[in-house]
């Protein structure tokens, strides 16, 4: 702790939140958010989890040194310091796993524009390529080639119906309100739209509060 | 590798959230601060009050290192109240949550300023919402039952019942069997009202439904349900929204038609 810490801590005109809090509640509202949405959210482009992945790499380091420590006093500190890595090892793990599951499901549909490819991170968009090119090798080795080179591909749009099944965005979600907000949704008998208060949880389809929720004034819960 | 679970928090999941509420804690032993991936612990220094993460303080209070200070809601006068105000003042709605944590503005005498919101920051600023919003500790209002109240009452309640009865601002003389009692008649008034929801469900006609003050474990409780229901009902309506839509637009269409000859 330095001096400018010390200062923060007292002076009671700052208001910044400090940026492992606002990792920590950005790291949150991702999970919550993949586990929720019915379709694939891009990946934060704002390095979240670059830095997070290092300060967890930082921290596995420190908690290799101090278990060579045998000090009662820092053994707590290091339950603590493991507990909380475990937290944070799960919560991206389950992010990241949420995501494959979704890429998995529906991999051709991300893969067939770039708007889409756009929301995958790096790793997953070679994991996603490959894993379909394999895939497709062995359809094809197993019984595509034995049918007309015509109908060997598996992303035919011919008679006008799309292979390729997307996810369904209109699927229902819960959403929690950040801010008052006019919120319009569509109905099956007719359309709504009605000013909202804060916290305020709400239901209503994915395609209606996407731009909410993009917008950063809803969070799915 | 990929995730096996359907979508939408599970159980497990909604209480593993609430172990990231913030509670207030008395501790019993000096403790210097711990550099965790989530920022610095505060130095615990008895018989200072801090606030910690629930799992923290849980930790704390296994090793018998601090004691916990229910959040006010949790006393039985309040909890009391909020059934009360669920029963017979707002009978067809959930409780309020709680507002927004606020603070006095040093910069501007007089003037009340949000607590957890950062527009300062460099990628447009970020607003903190639960459990990241200070509804658990000692300085949270009574009477407001928080999003993760009753995974946080459920863990307060086991693993430091003892806490619990010492009683909270209030000091009386009130028993864990009491504040169980009581928490178990909240989730039966509330299970009922989410049960009732599922009626306006049914013709689930308009767009959108507000479930305001609805707690997460109740949602994860009836997620599946209320959101097939409502699938559903889009799924048997598609036709006629389909029609609806394109009379409109043509309704639209001759208006602006109309517009035009003017």
């Amino acid at each position: 702790m330095d001096i400018d810490d010390i200062l923060r801590e007292v002076d009671p005109t700052f208001h910044t939140i400090p940026q492992e809090k606002r990792d920590l509640q950005e790291l949150t509202r991702a999970w919550t958010a993949e586990r929720s949405a019915p379709e694939l959210l891009p990946w934060p482009t704002s390095g979240l989890f670059e830095r997070i992945n290092d300060s967890i790499k930082h921290q596995i380091e420190k908690v290799e040194e101090m278990t060579g420590d045998m000090d009662p006093k820092t053994n707590f500190a290091l339950i603590v310091i493991q507990t909380e890595l475990e937290r944070y090892r799960y919560l991206v793990r389950s992010y990241l796993r949420a995501r494959i599951a979704k890429i998995d499901r529906h991999t051709l549909h991300y893969l067939s524009t770039d708007d889409l490819r756009a929301r995958l991170s790096e790793m997953e968009l070679a994991y996603a390529t490959r894993h379909q090119a394999l895939l497709h090798n062995h359809y094809l080795s197993s019984f595509l080639s034995s049918f007309p080179a015509g109908l060997q591909n598996l992303n035919d749009a011919a008679g006008g119906i799309s292979m390729i099944e997307t996810p369904d965005l209109d699927a229902a979600v819960f959403i929690r309100l950040l801010k008052d907000t006019f919120v319009t949704a569509r109905g099956v008998d007719e359309d709504d739209a009605a000013n909202m208060r804060e916290s305020d949880i709400i239901i209503l389809r994915w395609s209606d509060a996407k731009p909410l929720v993009e917008a950063g004034s809803a969070e799915l819960v | 590798m990929a995730l096996p679970l359907p979508p939408g928090l599970t159980h497990p999941e909604v209480a593993f959230l609430a172990e990231m509420e913030l509670v207030t804690v008395v501790p019993r032993q000096r403790l210097e601060p711990i550099d965790l991936l989530g920022g610095k612990t505060p130095p615990l220094r008895p018989p200072h009050r801090t606030d910690l993460p629930l799992w923290l303080a849980l930790l704390l209070k296994k090793q018998r290192r601090a004691n916990i200070l229910p959040p006010p809601w949790l006393h039985p006068a309040s909890l009391a109240d909020i059934i009360h105000r669920e029963t017979k003042v707002t009978p067809e709605a959930f409780s309020e949550p709680p507002p927004a944590p606020a603070r006095a503005d040093v910069s501007q005498p007089g003037r009340a300023r949000r607590q957890g919101v950062d527009q300062e920051g460099d990628d447009g600023g970020i607003i903190m919402s639960a459990p990241f919003r200070p509804a658990c500790t000692a300085d949270a209002p009574a009477g407001y039952l928080p999003y993760h109240w009753q995974e946080v009452a459920e863990a307060l309640l086991a693993h430091a019942g003892d806490d619990v009865t010492a009683g909270t601002a209030g000091a009386t003389v009130s028993s864990a069997g009491e504040v169980r009692g009581l928490i178990r008649d909240l989730v039966e008034v509330r299970a009922a009202k989410m049960r009732s929801s599922t009626a306006q469900l049914e013709g689930f006609g308009a767009g959108l439904m507000s479930l305001r003050g609805v707690g997460a474990m109740e949602l994860a409780e009836s997620r599946g349900f209320v959101l097939g229901v409502v699938d559903g009902v889009r799924r048997i309506g598609a036709s006629v929204e389909g029609a609806r839509r394109e009379a409109e637009e043509e309704r639209e269409g001759e208006e602006s038609d109309e517009d035009m000859g003017i």
